[in-house]
């Protein structure tokens, strides 16, 4: 069974459709590089996975629940579908631990020692064990990130989601983001990740997905779409990214 | 003419009496005002429409009407309206509540829906029922910010007590305008009462300021 399938998915913000009957099926252990051109709905796409966005016709179903069968299910698909933000969106008032401790402790309900002992372990996994006690104000926003990443693998999900993780990041500190992303691929994570980062994509993924116009316009093997790039829309996306 | 120091004196334990009403109304009033605020204010962010409208209805009677009229209503019109007897100083303390709200409600629904829409994504997409990520996520940042607009609301409410003079409840300016009655002397008088004023909205500046301080600033 796939852990993510779309079912002639269809999204619209108004009267702007914004997926257009969308079937996909995702794996286990994939690792799932959407590109395409802004407004194309790569975003969207990743956003109704985890239910951050309601679908208006069709059905997708992740971990096996379906997004449509009410807000406890919506709940579960959330902790098995971790997200990664653009903005980071870490939350402001607490420190890295406390970020990153936050959601074993309500959503998985371990106790106040456990969280942070979780939390200790993730933080040096990724690079930050001496930030532990800062608030995210204080960090960088490469740190700041892969706080984030910390925080979404905290709750243990099956599977993660990255919105454009390097998108809001100075050049210099795009690399320590994808270096923890891509130990996280290298361990077997699950992830579907919307991002401009060719080389990551190449590098990385299993999988990539070129979508235009709210459709998957190709998908295959990173080697395929990039080496070969004969949709002339792709080339064309291709030389403004590069 | 000369300012007589002895009027002074002789007001200050039926001011201090005073003092200790208004404070007492005041506090009582807004206790129940933020309560009720952050309710209608809550209400009003994330009420769906007619939760949204019933918050909507109250904030727009209470703001759209005068404090005076207010307290007159529940002190002379509720009694006749409902049998409902009510002493003064009740009445008082519900006007305060019942106002304060109003407003309350207004920069608790400012504060809740300033703070940037990714924290409540980031809470909810971790898998967190929406109630508690208006009260860890949310609710802690739009407490901070809270803070000036509430604080003026505070010092407007302590001076809107000295309103309850219309039905007799003998706070500050009542016990003012009583000595005044008694031994004319305006200028001493009603200096004492403002400084006596001013010292309840300084001391509540000050704790504000205090509260701000010592918590980090978002």
């Amino acid at each position: 069974m796939s852990i993510v399938e779309f079912a002639n998915v269809t999204k619209r913000f108004g009267s702007l459709v914004v997926l257009d009957q969308i079937d996909l099926n995702i794996e286990s252990g994939e690792v799932v590089v959407v590109i395409g051109p802004s407004g194309s709905g790569k975003s969207t796409l990743l956003r109704c996975i985890n239910v951050l966005e309601e679908i208006d016709g069709g059905d997708l179903v992740v971990d096996g629940i379906s997004v449509r069968s009410g807000s406890k299910n919506v709940r579960l698909i959330r902790q098995e579908a971790g997200m990664v933000f653009q903005q980071f969106n870490l939350f402001p008032q607490m420190t890295a631990l406390d970020n990153v401790a936050f959601g074993p402790q309500h959503v998985r309900g371990l106790s106040r020692t456990e969280a942070r002992d979780a939390a200790r372990d993730l933080l040096a996994k990724v690079g930050l064990a001496e930030r532990t006690h800062h608030y995210p104000s204080e960090l960088s926003g490469g740190q700041q990130q892969r706080v984030a990443i910390a925080r979404a693998l905290a709750v243990k999900p099956k599977l993660v989601l990255f919105d454009e993780p390097t998108s809001a990041l100075d050049p210099e500190l795009r690399h320590e983001v994808l270096r923890v992303m891509q130990v996280l691929a290298e361990e077997g994570m699950t992830m579907i990740v919307v991002t401009h980062e060719m080389s990551f994509a190449r590098r990385v993924g299993s999988r990539l997905i070129f979508m235009e116009d709210g459709k998957i316009a190709m998908d295959g093997t990173p080697a395929e779409l990039l080496d070969r790039a004969e949709n002339p829309r792709l080339r064309e996306f291709l030389q403004h990214v590069q | 003419m000369d300012f007589q120091w002895s009027a002074v004196v002789d007001a200050l334990p039926a001011l201090f009496r005073g003092a200790q009403l208004t404070v007492f109304i005041t506090v009582a009033g807004l206790v129940g005002g933020v309560i009720i605020g952050t309710v209608a204010g809550l209400m009003r962010a994330y009420g769906n429409a007619i939760v949204n409208g019933i918050a909507y209805f109250y904030i727009e009677l209470i703001r759209g009407t005068p404090i005076v009229v207010q307290v007159m209503f529940i002190y002379f019109a509720l009694p006749t309206l409902a049998d409902i007897r009510i002493d003064p100083l009740s009445a008082a303390i519900i006007a305060i509540t019942v106002n304060a709200g109003a407003y309350i409600a207004e920069i608790v629904r400012g504060a809740f829906i300033s703070v940037h829409k990714g924290l409540k994504e980031a809470g909810l997409a971790l898998g967190l029922p929406m109630w508690k990520v208006l009260v860890y996520v949310i609710g802690p940042v739009a407490f901070r910010r809270l803070i000036p607009p509430l604080g003026n609301q505070f010092i407007v409410s302590l001076k809107d007590t000295s309103l309850f003079i219309v039905i007799g409840v003998g706070e500050l300016t009542r016990q003012g305008q009583e000595i005044m009655a008694a031994n004319f002397r305006a200028v001493e008088v009603w200096s004492a009462v403002a400084i006596f004023y001013l010292i309840l909205t300084g001391t509540l500046t000050l704790i504000l300021r205090i509260i701000e301080k010592r918590m980090r600033i978002l």
